[in-house]
């Protein structure tokens, strides 16, 4: 196996908020394969934002590690750490606030380059501008290159905050839920700009998101990893994440999306969650965090210990479910027993 | 379910995280420890600054009283209330603890007067002028500044808006001359020399008409040129909170549901947007006590703001320092009261340390 | 160009910036083109607006001169401390005539000059308006009636108008208002500035540093804004000597700063949590690009609108003092036109309306331009509302 790009071992991370210490990311250890398409899908607050900032060194982790090219991102200084600085870029969700709009799109991009030394004169930055620009898809370059931010679509943000990422050079590229906010039409004329990016450019995309479907478009050929209330639940590749997932939050996250296709979603498998309620993450049940919602909930089983990612059966899949991992199966779990 | 234990850091000072979490307590002590710093802050305040007051007055008593050095020294002593032989720290703690017993020491200009009773004097008639002027001046402005969100972008806003900034923006004392020279002198509505005093001083003081009628008129015109001088604050204040609670979702959804427009205007948008301006309003009861010298002195009208000037130029210090403690305290206290009333209103800042 | 137009857009804002143009002429260029007199005019004192010198004749000259050019070989006579005799100097041919100087000793010299016009010893007499009203025509004064009653005016538009009056002694009201806001608005834009730039750097330092030193910062500020500031101010002055404008301005300026640094603290907060600031930190860009070209940019309208309030503020405090008393004198500025008129009582008086209200509408005016003038600024600073 390719060493990873960007590793993150036994990664977690707290904010405290007065007195009160939020888990926010606990023991993730994951790898980001060079040119690999990698998603991170969860609901809101499983922390899939922090594990983004992380990887882009936003934030400090509270405890563990971070690699970049085999070398400890914390440990890095001088050039090196530049290195890693510009080698990861990240694109941020809302096109509306990750442009200052005190700056025209020209200035807002010539800044990396000039502080970078790419370029020397207003002349070569403004190339660099348009070429980058024509590179996103932004043509004619020049009725964009000196407008503010509001005077550009929702879209045509996006696309100048990706360019914007793009004046680095950068290997990886986080976006973070980035075209969550963008009009559905043109969502997926990003999505393949993204990846065509890949190919051209080299770049490697972790791609964070909520909507499972946009990932399995995104990642077809390649990863899925599911997170949890702070923990990854399940990671493989897509088509077996999407198509057929053995971790009962990645089979309920599945059967909760509508199909386009009406009779498909009516006829579809519905699984009822034992509770609707997500835990708060200062209040994080004992054992395995889903176990509340979990309709294949194993008493005395999952409420004990915190499982471990670990390889699944005979699959690429890797998965945290105490039950499946001791090869248990899964057995629903009556509530009205309980009751 | 069962719960994780949430991690229980063992604090030392468990008592104490107790009280900090309590919002009024937290309140109260900050202000206590404001009033604390203010208190100290005067006292080096007098006690550092370049020409050293108490050596100026010793010099003073030495010339003009022809007093040796001793005598003067014990005699200024007396009078700031501090014991020569004492060290720094022991005088500092001595004057504290007469601050404590209520003590403000003794006037130097008028020997054997009490600082607290001549604040006494002059303060009623302050808290009277001051405090009509700012209560007038709220209402007034609370509501011009709603009939301008109401009415908002179209002439009547602009015209209350500017006008409202051009009151806000000329100094009180401004208006106070304008008002003197064109009313009073030029069109001759009044005569401002009958109208120097807090009441006509020919009258007894009680509980007579002509007292009273005479007292109102005397505190007519700063009471005018206070309102003129704060009231654009107040309209500007009031129209952005009602302009910005128009936009809210409840008052749309009044609208929809066919509410009349008087009844949204009182019940939904007056009521929500006029509750930051009382918070407002009680961090100004704070600056009533101090008065404005400048107006008080313009007007001749004997309130504890022109008394805080008369004692400054007689540089009577012990006055000076008591008037300048009792007008922080009260603004100390004001604000107090403001954040404890804006806890009241609104939950969300009491608990905001317990989510 | 461009930056008019943007003015323009809001009128209000306009007009304030039409005041504050007027002011900086005032400021800059008006000093050479009206002078500052100081001298004591004993003939003028009190003139109304209007006043002007005047030339006096007997009945039978009244036609024959009405002018400077019609007096070429005759003599005038002229009072001293009139503003008379430079007056005639001036005039192009002023060698040609003949110039009696009355001296004004006491008060005789107005008799003496008038003695003199009647006498014939002079032909005609050039004098301020005023003193001929109360002497010649001032239907009250009989004894100089009698004697002076058929000297007539010849001419009663010679020299400069005194546009707003003179003062208690005599001087040029209109030179004084012209002169006496220099000092005071430098003062008070050195005090915003002093008071701004603090509360810039120490609540920009206080939200990005965080921990201890912002705790410390936020409690020293809610100390000293608890103190009223105007008061704490005339204690102050009453212990320093306030005897220029620099230390008048930085203590204005450090006393004044709380408040705006409380609500930069709360601005930099809140800014620095955005996503281009964060972008600009993945991008690796210097903390000084971070905080000079992606936070200040977005507050800066705000900073520049506090300016403006914090200048506005700073003419409170010092024309307050000045008016006081507890501030320099040296300078007579518009404050100290009000410091005389409330001392000297002039306010009083009907007659001085003038003197006073032309300091009080100057000042008036200032801070009525500074807040219209405000208004502008959002559609300045903000790219946003610049094209809308």
């Amino acid at each position: 196996m390719e060493e990873p790009i960007l590793e993150f071992k036994k990664i977690s991370r707290s904010f405290k908020k007065g007195r009160t210490v939020i888990p926010v990311l606990q023991d993730i250890d994951l790898q980001v394969q060079p040119l690999e398409y990698l998603c991170l899908v969860g609901e809101s607050g499983c922390g899939k934002t922090t594990s983004g900032k992380i990887l882009t060194g936003l934030l400090r982790p509270s405890s563990g590690q971070l690699f970049f090219e085999g070398r400890d991102v914390s440990t890095l200084k001088g050039a090196d750490y530049t290195h890693y600085r510009r080698s990861v870029q990240i694109i941020h969700q809302d096109p509306y606030a990750s442009l200052n709009p005190t700056h025209t799109i020209y200035n807002s991009m010539s800044f990396p380059l000039f502080r970078h030394k790419l370029v020397k004169t207003r002349e070569q930055a403004r190339a660099r501008v348009a070429e980058l620009l024509e590179v996103v898809g932004l043509t004619p370059v020049r009725d964009v290159i000196d407008k503010y931010p509001h005077q550009l679509s929702g879209g045509q943000r996006q696309r100048v905050s990706i360019a914007r990422a793009l004046t680095t050079q950068p290997k990886v590229i986080v976006a973070d839920e980035s075209v969550s906010m963008v009009d559905v039409s043109i969502r997926i004329s990003i999505l393949n700009m993204l990846m065509a990016m890949r190919e051209t450019l080299g770049v490697t995309f972790v791609f964070i998101t909520h909507d499972l479907a946009l990932a399995k478009y995104f990642a077809w050929k390649g990863r899925i990893a599911v997170m949890y209330l702070g923990r990854i639940v399940e990671i493989g590749p897509t088509p077996e994440i999407t198509l057929s997932p053995e971790h009962p939050y990645t089979k309920s996250l599945l059967s909760a999306i509508p199909e386009p296709d009406p009779d498909k979603t009516r006829t579809k498998e519905q699984i009822r969650l034992r509770s609707e309620d997500i835990p708060r993450l200062t209040e994080l049940p004992a054992g395995c965090s889903f176990h509340p919602r979990c309709p294949w909930f194993v008493p005395g089983l999952c409420d004990k210990s915190v499982p471990s990612l670990e390889p699944f059966a005979a699959s690429e899949l890797r998965l945290a479910c105490t039950p499946l991992s001791q090869g248990k199966g899964l057995n629903l779990f009556e509530t009205r027993n309980l009751a | 379910m069962q719960a994780l234990p949430a991690k229980s850091q063992t604090q030392p000072f468990s008592f104490l995280e107790k009280i900090w979490r309590n919002y009024t307590l937290r309140t109260v002590i900050q202000s206590i420890f404001t009033v604390w710093a203010v208190i100290t802050f005067i006292f080096f305040l007098v006690r550092l600054m370049p020409g050293n007051p108490i050596e100026i007055y010793v010099n003073y008593l030495i010339n003009s009283e022809n007093l040796t050095y001793e005598q003067a020294y014990n005699r200024a002593a007396s009078q700031f209330q501090f014991d020569p032989s004492a060290s720094w720290l022991e005088q500092y703690f001595g004057y504290i603890g007469q601050l404590l017993r209520g003590n403000l020491g003794e006037s130097i200009t008028s020997t054997g007067t009490k600082v607290i009773d001549q604040i006494m004097r002059f303060l009623p008639w302050t808290v009277f002028c001051v405090g009509l002027a700012l209560l007038l001046s709220f209402v007034l402005g609370m509501l011009f500044g709603m009939i301008a969100a109401y009415y908002r972008n179209s002439w009547i806003d602009n015209l209350i808006s500017i006008i409202a900034a051009i009151l806000g923006a000329v100094p009180d004392y401004i208006w106070g001359l304008m008002i003197i020279i064109i009313c009073g002198v030029q069109l001759k509505w009044f005569n401002v020399g009958d109208l120097r005093g807090t009441f006509d001083p020919s009258l007894q003081p009680g509980f007579t008409f002509a007292f009273i009628f005479s007292v109102i008129q005397h505190a007519l015109l700063p009471i005018l040129t206070y309102v003129m001088g704060t009231v654009g604050f107040w309209i500007l204040a009031m129209r952005g909170s009602t302009t910005s609670t128009l936009g809210e979702d409840y008052v749309n959804i009044a609208r929809a549901r066919g509410l009349s427009q008087g009844r949204i205007i009182t019940a939904y948008v007056g009521r929500n947007a006029s509750l930051p301006l009382f918070t407002l309003l009680a961090i100004n009861i704070g600056f009533v006590i101090g008065g404005s010298i400048i107006v008080e002195e313009l007007f001749v009208y004997k309130g504890l703001g022109s008394f805080l000037f008369w004692s400054i130029t007689q540089r009577d210090y012990t006055t000076m320092q008591g008037i300048l403690l009792m007008i922080t305290i009260a603004v100390v206290f004001s604000n107090m009261l403001a954040d404890l009333l804006y806890s009241r209103l609104d939950p969300r800042v009491r608990i905001s340390g317990d989510s | 160009m461009n930056f008019l137009k943007l003015v323009w857009q809001n009128k209000a804002g306009f007009v304030g910036f039409c005041g504050l143009v007027f002011y900086l002429l005032i400021i800059t260029v008006g000093q050479w083109v009206v002078d500052f007199d100081d001298d004591v005019k004993l003939d003028q004192i009190n003139s109304p607006p209007g006043s002007r010198l005047i030339l006096l004749t007997r009945p039978e000259d009244k036609e024959r001169y009405v002018s400077l050019a019609d007096l070429e070989g005759h003599s005038v006579g002229v009072l001293e401390k009139t503003g008379g005799p430079a007056f005639v100097n001036n005039y192009a041919n002023a060698d040609a005539i003949k110039v009696e100087t009355y001296k004004w000793r006491s008060s005789r010299g107005v008799p003496d000059a008038l003695e003199g016009l009647a006498k014939g010893e002079v032909d005609a007499l050039v004098m301020f308006s005023k003193l001929a009203q109360r002497f010649v025509l001032d239907s009250e004064n009989r004894y100089f009636q009698k004697d002076y009653a058929h000297l007539t005016i010849s001419n009663s538009k010679l020299g400069p108008m005194l546009l707003l009056g003179a003062d208690t002694q005599g001087r040029d009201m209109f030179t004084h208002v012209m002169n006496g806001g220099r000092i005071l608005i430098i003062t008070a834009v050195t005090a915003g500035l002093i008071s701004t730039l603090i509360a810039f750097v120490l609540g920009t330092i206080a939200a990005l540093v965080g921990g201890m030193l912002d705790r410390a910062l936020v409690a020293l500020a809610n100390f000293i804004i608890v103190i009223p500031r105007f008061p704490l101010l005339v204690v102050l002055a009453a212990l320093v000597t306030l005897n220029n404008w620099v230390l008048l301005a930085t203590l204005i300026g450090l006393l004044a700063w709380p408040a705006l640094m409380r609500a930069v603290r709360a601005q930099v907060l809140s800014l620095k949590e955005r996503d281009y600031v964060e972008a600009a930190v993945a991008l690796d860009l210097s903390q000084a690009h971070i905080i000079f070209r992606e936070i200040l940019p977005n507050m800066m309208s705000f900073v520049a609108i506090n300016f403006v309030v914090a200048i506005t503020s700073a003419m409170y405090d010092q024309i307050g003092l000045i008016f006081l008393g507890m501030a320099p004198i040296n300078d007579y500025t518009w404050g100290v036109m009000l410091y005389f008129g409330r001392s000297r009582g002039t306010l009083f008086n009907a007659d001085s309306a003038a003197m006073l209200l032309a300091p009080v509408i100057a000042i008036a005016f200032f801070q009525v331009s500074l807040v219209l003038f405000s208004r502008s600024l959002e559609e300045l600073f903000d790219p946003r509302l610049r094209s809308a």
